[in-house]
């Protein structure tokens, strides 16, 4: 009897693990299956997207992990120094303005998308009725002749080299790929910049055409993301 | 009473597995191996249940060792770039149907000697 109990208990566990193991593995393949693939090579390709994503995320983790450590210590040492507080502020401001850093203030929210309710049978020209990387341009344009301080599409920081472009289906801000909806969250006076939804605008031409679907929200908590990249120069110099 | 026991482990099993937190996706491979390994030591210990001669130790031991040496082939396999654990799933699922015989022979017969048994009885009752 002893032995059955026994028996009965060592069996129960490995099944606990055996259950349990199946039902991580079946998490954590329907987390990965997103992508799908039909043939092997597709699968393989699939296989290494998800790997190399992984590994970029984990690399980004630790540079930010460092990026704040680095920020802790500047912070630490001149703390004590008068001299070199101001040197930190003047660094803190410049990186502000490079697009370095998160911001936050007054601005609104401007949102272009795909128009997805039309018939694609009955129109002219399909090319019409998407978002192209001209329409963001005159957008991020005209929120800056509004005043606009920081600007981002879809999480991509307008910097100063920063490069709007058409690549085929996709559009590419910062030589990231970015997909409709495009939410371009601007800082600034929200009055001045809602205002480019005015008469003659190229938003109001864009509504009355119908041809892609906008809305401008303001808000008085508008998050600019920072630039994920490095700001690197090579063939500047200083005028002697 | 061993049924019993399987049943609570799994139902058991699934609700940890539910809330533990996803592997990483490379480790995938692995885990699969480890599962059809898992399961070929369930289904032999089931066998030897029935035959009396479960050891503990050789059910844990051969349990471990049997995903562990599997995960390693898995890992030489991926290091060659040959499908080595195809190897280890095609002597697992073999031997999980071997003892699946085992099983199913090992209650048929019981079923059949029950059968018997009822029919003498009841022979004998008219007798």
């Amino acid at each position: 009897m002893k032995d059955k109990i026994q028996i009965a208990i060592s069996i129960g566990l490995m099944c606990v693990l055996l259950t349990g193991a199946i039902v991580v593995q079946l998490n954590t393949i329907e987390k990965g299956a997103q992508i799908v693939g039909t043939t092997y090579a597709e699968q393989s390709l699939k296989d290494a997207v998800l790997r190399w994503k992984e590994n970029y995320e984990n690399i980004y983790d630790t540079l930010e992990k460092t990026k704040n450590e680095l920020e802790r210590v500047r912070q630490d040492t001149t703390k004590e120094n008068d001299e070199s507080a101001e040197l930190e502020e003047k660094l803190s401001n410049a990186n502000k303005l490079l697009g370095l850093t998160e911001l936050t203030g007054t601005g609104v929210i401007v949102t272009l998308a795909d128009n997805d309710t039309i018939n694609m049978a009955l129109v002219g020209n399909v090319n019409d009725y998407v978002v192209h990387d001209g329409d963001l341009m005159e957008v991020v344009n005209e929120l800056k002749n509004a005043g606009a301080e920081a600007i981002s599409i879809n999480g991509q920081r307008i910097t100063s080299i920063t490069a709007i472009s058409c690549q085929g289906t996709v559009i590419t801000v910062n030589g990231e790929k970015i997909n409709s909806p495009f939410i371009i969250k601007a800082i600034g006076n929200s009055e001045s910049l809602s205002a480019i939804s005015r008469p003659g605008g190229y938003i109001e031409w864009l509504q009355s055409k119908n041809y892609v679907i906008t809305s401008i929200e303001k808000s008085n908590n508008v998050t600019v993301e920072k630039y994920n990249g490095v700001i690197s120069s090579k063939y500047m110099k200083n005028v002697q | 009473m061993i049924i019993l026991s399987i049943i609570i482990g799994c139902l058991i099993g699934v609700i940890l597995g539910v809330f533990a937190p996803t592997i990483s996706y490379v480790y995938t491979d692995y885990l699969a191996i480890s599962i059809v390994a898992a399961l070929d030591s369930v289904f032999g210990g089931i066998v030897a249940t029935l035959k009396n001669n479960f050891n503990f130790k050789v059910f844990v031991s051969g349990f471990f060792g049997n995903a562990i040496l599997s995960i390693l082939l898995t890992l030489l396999g991926n290091k060659l770039d040959v499908d080595i654990y195809l190897a280890a799933i095609v002597v697992f699922v073999g031997r999980m149907f071997n003892n699946l015989t085992i099983i199913r022979r090992h209650y048929l017969e019981k079923w059949e000697e029950s059968k018997n048994k009822n029919q003498t009885k009841t022979e004998e009752q008219k007798n």
